[in-house]
């Protein structure tokens, strides 16, 4: 793939997030996101009047609101500006940043915000992913985002024991996390000792999917703001510097071809990114890990796929609880997406919260430990992954001459 | 010591470390003195984000030192005592650098004296002693219902509500076998229900709660009974009507299939299930595309597969999800699959439907082992649509 070095480094130096919540009824939508875009510009120590441009992302089949930046310029403070809407399904929120960040890097624009948002209440969820996929065939087919296959494989994989209560152990490791994080929608007060009675008795979606095992349906927004190298130093004490990302498609539908393809879109971007980077052993260099996580199964799964790891490695790391705070390598601090889903949002809530991990200002779900490297993932659209890796520090990869 | 406003003194200072915010503190170094009347005096010090706070004899070297009494300190704490009126008034007096003392504001949330606590048993007794009282009956109109309430752990109990010509009756304990029943485990639990702390759902989903018998009953009780208000609160009033404004879109749609996709669909007519191959990775595309997206050519071969196969994956489907081009809700559990038509091989699957009375009887295929044998029933009347397939069942 062909790849080059930024023309400038880039930096998060504002971060602001609304609390994720399943009801919004209180505001509407330019004002949801006006709350996140005021709490970003604080945090940053500037005004909108320093923002150079603006990327705007969400889900438009959920709202049904076609071109909604024009409306949401009341929230976003985007008049006058150049602005961005971009739409890429569940991986909306990373390519936001993805957008930003080579918007900044080329040396366009000094500073750009980025936004996402979704207000799922105000729509239908299931309805609006089963319009994804192709009229003329699969979409008489759809169940929306629910599937059971990876359950089913990693059942087959590893006894059905063994698979169940490592994927209800990873579910409950989530609530304990979002326990900590006042911004999550769910938290349960989930316990181990529940692992067995959850296992058999939470509602089955489809297969061994359980209502338990899913993400929630939030509404919320959040926004980052990004500088280049100069400004970042001048107005920020604790930049986050972008070091790089990845972007990895599919084919243009979910199951043109049945059965997962050789390699998974996740895999394949953590190898080529950790390749480029000369990263070689990715479990023992990151300090923290938020993965767009839609169920337990999807989160146990792809531990595997995103560390290159083999056999039960990826299984041992949950059942030992290594990917706890506190942990080897903490997964998904915030709680993950199974707690909060407002899905235009919720991989910019990935980048947002590994951010906040190194600037060690996450709060209650902080990381005991520094955290100079972390990891982020974005999912969606048809098995598509974004993949970023963030740094506290510019040595090593980022100095300039 | 006294306490003021149902505050002591001791309260606000002892709470200032959980009340502390860093980032009101940046860059801030300085001591700050507290000489409260009859009360003692405190030493507040902040220094790198951080805060330590203690009774101390000496208070020399404090960039302010604020004197007054119990009462005004505690009031102006809790927003009793105007701070203008008692600093112009004399009785808050601060000595050294103002600006500094103001700045303190910043560094602390608000103190909120805390309220006495209900016993989840209380809340209990009192929930089901106000529940005939609030119960609704213009919204109950024409129902002659029971439910039962099965409140778990040692705080909860069970009682039955009778609900039947516009009045309700709540007696002790489950009546026969009630037309819904609200199990739940942990009596606080069903307290933060009540409360608004936690939603059903989030119960329902954790395993934490059930209902037995006509679920939709379960979802109108919030309406049947007024919502629950602890004794001494005033039921909540919004400063105005939140709207909400509905709307449902309806839209009539026709996709046209294409000369590629519309062979297939008429081989479907003809009850043939035609691939086609891609001339450079040999794969075959079911349903057939225009080009391989991989190789990035046009596929012109067609290789007629099936229509039998193995099984290689169902998915069981308890989910009802409607269908999303007829809006209707689908029959759950049915069973969404995938084949492996004689023909095709690897991932070369087919996606369509299982007879809905066979999905717990068949095999799915693992590493070398192949799922269950299937064929295709098809439709009489057939059109050229998926449904032209009604599903696949075993073949037998």
């Amino acid at each position: 793939m062909a790849h080059r070095k930024k023309n400038r480094n880039v930096a998060i130096v504002g971060i602001g997030q609304t609390r994720y919540s399943s009801h919004r009824e209180d505001v509407n939508q330019p004002e949801m996101i006006q709350e996140a875009v005021r709490l970003a510009l604080k945090d940053a120590g500037i005004s909108i009047a320093d923002v150079d441009c603006v990327v705007h992302g969400n889900m438009e089949l959920f709202e049904m609101i076609h071109q909604p930046d024009l409306w949401h310029m009341l929230g976003t403070g985007a008049y006058g500006k150049n602005a961005f809407r971009i739409t890429t399904g569940g991986t909306t929120g990373t390519t936001i940043v993805a957008a930003g960040d080579n918007l900044v890097a080329s040396g366009l624009y000094d500073v750009a915000m980025i936004i996402g948002f979704e207000k799922l209440q105000e729509g239908h969820t299931t309805g609006g992913i089963t319009n994804m996929a192709d009229p003329l065939w699969f979409r008489n087919l759809m169940t929306g985002a629910l599937t059971g296959t990876t359950a089913s494989a990693t059942i087959k994989e590893f006894g059905e024991e063994r698979a169940k209560r490592a994927a209800m152990m990873m579910r409950v490791i989530m609530d304990k996390h979002a326990g900590l994080n006042p911004n999550a929608h769910r938290s349960f007060g989930l316990d181990f000792g529940q692992i067995p009675d959850l296992m058999e008795n939470s509602p089955k979606l489809v297969g061994e999917l359980r209502l338990i095992h899913m993400c929630s349906q939030s509404d919320g927004a959040c926004v980052l703001i990004l500088a280049d190298e100069e400004k970042a130093k001048k107005i920020s004490r604790k930049p986050v510097w972008i070091r790089d990302h990845i972007t990895v498609h599919r084919e243009e539908s979910f199951n043109v071809f049945g059965d997962e393809p050789v390699e998974m879109t996740h895999h394949f971007a953590a190898r080529h990114l950790f390749e480029r980077n000369r990263i070689t052993k990715p479990l023992e260099y990151f300090d923290v890990f938020e993965m767009y996580d839609p169920s337990a199964w999807w989160g146990l799964d792809w531990l595997r796929e995103f560390f290159l790891l083999e056999g039960d490695e990826h299984l041992k790391l949950v059942e030992n609880k290594e990917i706890m705070i506190g942990g080897k390598i903490p997964l998904n601090p915030s709680g993950g997406v199974i707690a909060s889903n407002p899905i235009g949002a919720t991989a910019l809530v990935r980048v947002a919260e590994a951010a906040l991990q190194i600037r060690g200002d996450a709060g209650a779900h902080q990381i005991p430990k520094p955290v100079k490297h972390a990891l982020a993932s974005g999912f969606g659209g048809t098995i598509w992954t974004v993949l970023f890796i963030l740094e506290k520090e510019l040595t090593g990869w980022g100095e300039r001459k | 010591m006294s306490a003021y406003f149902g505050v002591k003194v001791e309260d606000i200072f002892a709470t200032m470390p959980e009340r502390f915010r860093p980032e009101g503190a940046e860059g801030i170094s300085a001591s700050y003195g507290y000489n409260i009347h009859g009360e003692g005096k405190w030493k507040l010090t902040v220094k790198d984000g951080k805060m330590k706070i203690g009774k101390a004899d000496d208070l020399s070297g404090c960039a302010t030192v604020t004197t007054t009494d119990g009462e005004t300190f505690v009031g102006i704490n809790l927003g009793k005592v105007d701070a203008m009126k008692a600093f112009s008034s004399g009785k808050f007096k601060v000595e050294g650098d103002f600006g500094a003392l103001a700045k303190t504001a910043k560094m602390f949330r608000k103190y909120i004296p805390p309220q006495k606590e209900m016993s989840t048993r209380e809340y209990i007794l009192d929930m089901f002693a106000t529940l005939e009282k609030r119960f609704q009956p213009k919204k109950a109109e024409g129902l002659d219902v029971t439910v039962g309430y099965d409140i778990g752990g040692e705080d909860g109990g069970k009682w039955t509500a009778v609900i039947r010509k516009g009045e309700c009756l709540l007696k002790e304990g489950i009546l026969g076998t009630p037309t819904v029943t609200l199990k739940v485990q942990s009596a606080a639990d069903w307290v933060a229900l009540m409360l608004g702390k936690i939603d059903a759902l989030s119960l329902l989903s954790a395993g934490k709660a059930a209902i037995t018998g006509e679920a939709p009953l379960a979802l109108k009780l919030g309406e049947i009974f007024a919502p629950y208000v602890p004794p001494g609160e005033k039921a909540k009033e919004p400063e105005q009507e939140l709207i909400v404004l509905r709307k449902t879109i309806s839209v009539n749609q026709r996709f046209a299939t294409g000369p590629v996709m519309g062979k297939f669909l008429n081989g479907l007519k003809e009850k043939k299930i035609l691939a086609n191959q891609c001339p450079q990775c040999k794969r075959l595309q079911l349903p057939p595309r225009e080009v391989c997206a991989v190789c990035r050519v046009e596929a012109t071969q067609w290789v007629e597969v099936g229509p039998k196969g193995h099984l290689a994956v169902n998915e069981i489907v308890y989910y009802a999800s409607p269908d999303p081009l007829t809006g209707e809700t689908r029959e759950t559990p049915y069973g969404s699959i995938h084949v492996l038509l004689d023909g095709c091989k690897g991932n070369e699957t087919f996606t369509h439907l299982l007879r809905p009375d066979q999905i717990f009887k068949v095999k799915e295929t693992w590493q070398e082992e192949k799922g269950s044998r299937l064929r295709p029933v098809w439709a009489e009347r057939r059109t050229g649509s998926i449904h032209d397939i009604k599903f696949f069942e075993l073949d037998e």
